[in-house]
């Protein structure tokens, strides 16, 4: 009791630290939720289209400028060539559409006449591109069968016309499982610094030569001290995983009584036993205070940055994903990833989350057996 | 007398030192014992062996008539340690470090209050118990340092050097704590260089050099070891040359120097030797600013035995 007394007291020194970082949790995990908004929301979007027509505007070609100016932004240039690639460069157009002379007569003579296009390359030129490729086919198909002119541009406005209602049969609550995501992808950050900047601290502390020296000296079993210490951040990583769950339930409470929710909390607290056996490991290597604040920074702001705790991993480079993959907080991360989409719960949609978990699980033993060999190899010194 | 320690041949080599050289001696029960030597000597390596901190080559140590080993706790249960420097958290005041310490020894919590309360008591930390100690005063630090190694009541303490860099008022405050502890039936081992404390302080002493023992004994029995009995100092100025040949031939005058301003004499026999030289220095008319007689150091023992000066 005498340790665990002197422990808390230590510990209690640093209340400002660990508020500082519940607070961090909080504010940026509140904000990043807000920004990565990443429900199923679906909204039609149109591209930045610009048609230069040197033919007739009448017949096939009337049509087909119709149509894509009914399914797009048209934007008016100067035709000048210098003015017209300055449009494409800044993103003022998507799409530039340059209609040959008589595109109409050698369409419907069958010649294939070839429409010169300038894109950007983006989301909205592949729409333009589309929309494009759809009406010259449609109206090519009907071409084969049919002679007359009108006839073909009615067939192919109403194939065009045509729409098929595509409705999603997902169940799941994905605006609400994404925004639990990012609140539990952002915890790797907090979780790993504040219980890497804390057990550091308190394991330089007790494990200072001087104090080491007296308490070798005194009649307790050192061991049994050592595994007190231990006990005792096992505690404190276990009361700080508790914070960051009751935390959880207040910001995100519907997603929380939920199996997700569970699992999001399951996966938690298996990334705090590797973060505790990191610390643990840490604490053993440093005796030095000053030391502390740079591995906070090198380790848990390095791996949140690596395995996507602040960036969603989608957007890193793929050599960045393979360094992350050697990092805890990668597997914690990913399987937060996976919770947030899952349909059904049973062995085979939970064996990658397992498999993750079992990982986690991996770097706990080999993160505590190197502490072990440092312990025994610095008492052999002594 | 019971023994409380005893050491047999003991002998600590590093590479290519020998730190402790086939040191032996016992300790026994309520007395004060110095183990007086330069940097350097085998001190704190001996007091590290006896505490089990260091393995040894040979020897044997026994403490309260059993081995002493790393995992004897029933012998490191009556054993207190205040070593050189000060061991204590920054992060507890000094109530609850003392309580700390003790606590590692003494589980109940009622007696440990009351050893707490005894051990600031002790050191006089009374007004300071709520004091961090970035808030205490070096001598003041050193007295909580004191407290919390003896806060458990031990039977045996062991003192490494406990003074150094420590300021004369509080030097003078721990030699009296350590006299309190002594009263209260403590067996005590103190290490230090400074040949004035264990003059005050011990009861019997052990001169190291080297790793090895030079010479034991009470303070009576180790002076005696001196050639001299008498030390006379004077200050004079421009002393000529032939007084002080004149005063090397008086009677019982071991040897005579005379450098800057201090014309120093040593005396084989201690009797009348004072009287006979201030009659002479009236007679030939020789003024002098002060003069004293000394009884010979245990720094002049150190002298005589090895050929150098104990802070050398």
């Amino acid at each position: 009791m005498t340790v665990f007394k002197a422990y808390i007291k230590v510990l209690l020194k640093s209340k400002f630290t660990i508020l500082l970082y519940t607070v961090m949790l909080v504010v940026f995990g509140i904000l990043n939720m807000q920004m990565n908004d990443t429900g199923m929301n679906y909204t039609s979007s149109k591209a930045d289209v610009l048609i230069i027509n040197d033919d007739e505007n009448k017949g096939v070609t009337k049509s087909l400028i119709d149509y894509i100016s009914s399914n797009s932004n048209i934007i008016e240039i100067e035709n000048d060539k210098e003015k017209i690639s300055d449009a494409l460069f800044y993103r003022d157009v998507n799409f530039i559409i340059n209609i040959p002379k008589n595109f109409r007569t050698d369409f419907l003579e069958g010649k294939n006449p070839q429409i010169e296009i300038q894109r950007t390359n983006d989301y909205p030129s592949y729409l333009a591109y589309n929309l494009l490729s759809k009406y010259i086919e449609t109206a090519g198909y009907y071409l084969e069968f049919i002679n007359d002119e009108n006839q073909i541009i009615k067939n192919t406005e109403e194939t065009l016309k045509t729409n098929t209602n595509v409705e999603i049969s997902s169940k799941l609550d994905n605006d609400g499982l994404s925004k639990a995501k990012t609140f539990f992808n952002f915890s790797n950050y907090t979780m790993l610094s504040g219980c890497i900047f804390i057990i550091c601290l308190l394991m330089t502390v007790f494990n200072n030569e001087k104090i080491s020296k007296r308490t070798i000296i005194s009649s307790t079993n050192y061991k049994a001290l050592n595994r007190k210490l231990m006990i005792s951040n096992g505690l404190f990583a276990i009361t700080l995983w508790l914070i960051y769950v009751i935390l959880s339930f207040i910001i995100l409470r519907k997603q929380m009584l939920s199996f997700h929710g569970l699992l999001y909390i399951i996966n938690l607290f298996v990334f705090t036993l590797t973060t505790l056996s990191i610390s643990f490991l840490l604490g053993k290597i440093t005796n030095n205070k000053e030391a502390i604040n740079g591995m906070v920074n090198v380790i848990a702001l390095g791996s949140s940055f690596l395995c996507g705790s602040f960036v969603p991993i989608e957007y890193l480079p793929k050599f960045v994903v393979n360094i992350a993959h050697l990092l805890p907080s990668y597997w914690f991360i990913i399987s937060n990833g996976k919770i947030s989409t899952l349909e059904s719960f049973n062995f085979e949609t939970l064996k990658p989350i397992l498999f993750n978990m079992t990982i986690l699980i991996i770097f706990i033993i080999i993160f505590t057996i190197i502490s072990n060999i440092i312990t025994k190899y610095k008492r052999k010194i002594a | 007398m019971k023994k409380i320690v005893e050491v047999k041949e003991l002998t600590k080599e590093y590479k290519n030192l020998k730190a402790v050289n086939n040191l032996s001696f016992e300790v026994e029960k309520g007395e004060i014992l110095g183990l007086l030597g330069p940097n350097g000597s085998g001190k704190s390596t001996t007091i590290n062996c006896i505490l089990a901190l260091l393995n040894y080559q040979k020897g044997l140590i026994k403490i309260f008539d059993k081995p002493m080993t790393p995992e004897a706790y029933d012998i490191k249960r009556k054993i207190g340690v205040i070593f050189q420097d000060v061991a204590v958290f920054d992060e507890l005041n000094v109530y609850d470090n003392i309580d700390y310490f003790c606590g590692l020894y003494v589980s109940d919590k009622q007696t440990r209050k009351k050893y707490v309360n005894d051990a600031i008591k002790l050191v006089g930390l009374e007004d300071f118990e709520k004091f961090l100690p970035k808030q205490l005063s070096g001598g003041l630090l050193r007295r909580l340092n004191i407290a919390c190694g003896i806060a458990h009541k031990p039977e045996l303490i062991i003192l490494d050097e406990p003074t150094v860099a420590v300021d004369p008022q509080s030097r003078n405050n721990i030699l009296s704590g350590i006299k309190k502890l002594r009263d209260t039936g403590a067996t005590i081992i103190y290490t230090t260089h400074y040949m004035e404390e264990v003059e005050i302080l011990c009861d019997r002493i052990i001169i190291l050099d080297k790793g090895s023992v030079i010479a034991q004994g009470t303070i009576d029995e180790l002076k005696r070891l001196a050639k001299i009995e008498e030390k006379v100092t004077v200050e004079v100025t421009d002393l000529e040359e032939k007084y002080v040949h004149k005063i090397s031939t008086f009677k019982n005058v071991e040897s005579v120097s005379y450098t800057g301003t201090l014309l120093l004499i040593t005396y084989k026999k201690g009797k009348n030797n004072l009287l006979e030289l201030m009659d002479y220095l009236k007679s030939e008319g020789i003024k002098y600013n002060k003069i004293f007689s000394e009884r010979p150091s245990l720094n002049d023992v150190f002298l005589e035995l090895t050929g150098k000066e104990l802070r050398d």
